[in-house]
């Protein structure tokens, strides 16, 4: 496939993120919000990722923007009601457009990070070094990114054993509640101090940190494309930004 | 008794772990699962738990189908040792640890007492019941998990590699208590790869390879 061959630059892919995601937020409009999320499932598709599987992943938080929608419209005053029930807004048109507008939003800045997914994280360190970032700074990113799916694993197999013993997560009677998360929080503290620890023995004995400057055997070299994509982000940016201010 | 009816299963789409499975588990026998890494072993054992629900067929605990239970149902019908201990203890000591669901749900205090003795003594943790369970070795914490899984009573066991990280000792520890629970009727399904280990105790050894289960013994 043609997305596979362009290897693009761990910096172009950040510049990449930190273009739509901050579009994300300026932006009010939802039709252009919407196009920006179209642009973001783009350069998940450019970038080597997998559109498709993004989108059925964020499916699962339709029901949080349908809460959305309720809240805003039962908390926010003004706005025509769309919906209601004995005189009581359940539904209001603004409700709808600030419900709609955070979960294009949720979307947009999920997408973005999909696209530093598709970078390897050894290149991600280095691509924020050469950016001039410190060098620990950027190793605990990578490894942010690096732990993400195993400690999924983990939450998801907490959750199910206490529920197999016999606690029925639904339906804590109010006063328990907070005594069960605290039951479930031990689990999910400890692993992360556990991997902490180990993480941290083994930087030791590879002596991390040992010597003020550290060296690289690779260096990343920005391409010809990186140069006209990092352009192209400019240029969309731009132009976003300028539609979003004639809408006004 | 523990039924699969022509189960498969993908984690994702068109990448089937297991095909077509049929298999039955007799209550009072214990079943060992081997096969290679990756082979499927532990998604076999989730399923078998109702953890896992099946992409396709059913599986069937006391003839009731996992799809219809939920989890917090399911465990007093079968109990499932993790892989890793750690995900599976949730208290500050480990006295606490075998009483805190009991006492959630509002049970006698004396009544809870007693079983908690009761376990702490028959799986040799009296020593150490008021440890923080997270510093305890690794076949401490697999007796605690085991222990505490066992309050519920259920009338099948499952166990994801029990042996790994045991010395001698502890596994002879770990071979008294499948003795024990053997002669009281309990089901079991032990995933290992502990030749030794199955030979002691194997009823029947099933093999997950390639996505089928074949009995070899
Ligand atoms: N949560 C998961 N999501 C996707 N694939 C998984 C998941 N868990 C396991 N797998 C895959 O399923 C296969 C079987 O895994 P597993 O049942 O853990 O094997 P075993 O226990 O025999 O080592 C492996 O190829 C593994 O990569
Ligand atoms: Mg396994």
């Amino acid at each position: 496939m043609w997305a596979k061959m362009i290897c693009l630059d761990p910096r172009t892919k950040l510049f990449m993120v930190l273009t739509v995601s901050s579009l994300a937020v300026f932006i009010t409009n939802l039709s252009l919000l919407l196009c920006v999320l179209l642009l973001a499932l783009a350069a998940v598709a450019f970038t080597g990722g997998n559109p498709l599987g993004l989108l059925k992943k964020l499916k699962k938080f339709l029901l949080i923007f349908v809460v959305i929608v309720f809240v805003q419209s039962i908390f926010t005053k003004g706005g025509q009601p769309v919906w209601q029930v004995l005189n009581f807004t359940v539904v209001s048109d603004l409700g709808l457009v600030r419900g709609l507008q955070m979960i294009l939003r949720f979307f947009i800045i999920i997408s973005s990070a999909a696209i530093m997914t598709t970078a390897k994280p050894r290149e991600i360190i280095q691509g924020l070094v050469q950016c001039k970032i410190p060098y620990e700074l950027a190793f605990m990113v990578t490894i942010a990114i690096r732990f993400l799916p195993i400690l999924r694993d983990e939450v998801n197999d907490i959750l199910t054993a206490i529920q197999l013993r016999g606690v029925n997560l639904k339906q804590i009677p109010l006063m328990k509640r907070l005594k069960t998360y605290a039951y479930l929080i031990m689990p999910m503290i400890t692993s992360v101090l556990l991997k902490a620890q180990e993480l941290s023995v083994a930087m030791e004995m590879r002596a991390f940190r040992a010597y003020p400057r550290r060296t690289s055997l690779r260096t990343l070299k920005m391409q010809k494309q990186d140069y006209l994509i990092i352009a192209l982000c400019f240029f969309v940016f731009l132009l976003v930004v300028v539609l979003a201010l004639k809408i006004k | 008794m523990i039924v699969l009816e022509n189960v498969s299963f993908c984690y994702t789409a068109d990448n089937w772990i297991l095909k077509q499975v049929d298999l039955e588990i007799a209550n009072g026998s214990c079943t060992f699962v081997v096969g290679p890494n990756g082979g499927g072993k532990t998604t076999l054992g989730k399923l078998m738990a109702g953890i896992l629900k099946p992409s396709l067929g059913d599986v069937y605990l006391e003839q009731q189908n996992t799809k219809d239970l939920a989890l917090f149902q399911i465990g007093t019908k079968v109990g499932y040792l993790f892989q890793e201990p750690e995900r599976q203890i949730f208290a500050a000591t480990v006295r606490d640890e075998l009483a805190f669901v009991m006492d959630l749900k509002e049970m006698a205090k004396e009544e809870i007492n007693k079983r908690v003795e009761a376990a702490l003594e028959r799986f040799q943790l009296k020593e150490v019941e008021n440890s923080y369970p997270f510093q305890l070795s690794r076949g401490e914490k697999q007796r605690l998990a085991l222990a505490a899984i066992l309050m519920h009573q259920p009338s099948f066991l499952i166990l994801d590699e029990p042996t790994t990280g045991l010395d001698l000792e502890r596994k002879e520890i770990l071979s008294q208590v499948i003795r024990q629970l053997k002669e009281q009727g309990i089901g079991m399904v032990i995933i290992s790869h502990d030749e030794k280990f199955i030979q002691n105790h194997a009823d029947r050894i099933l093999m997950v390879d390639g996505g089928e289960v074949k009995d070899v013994g």
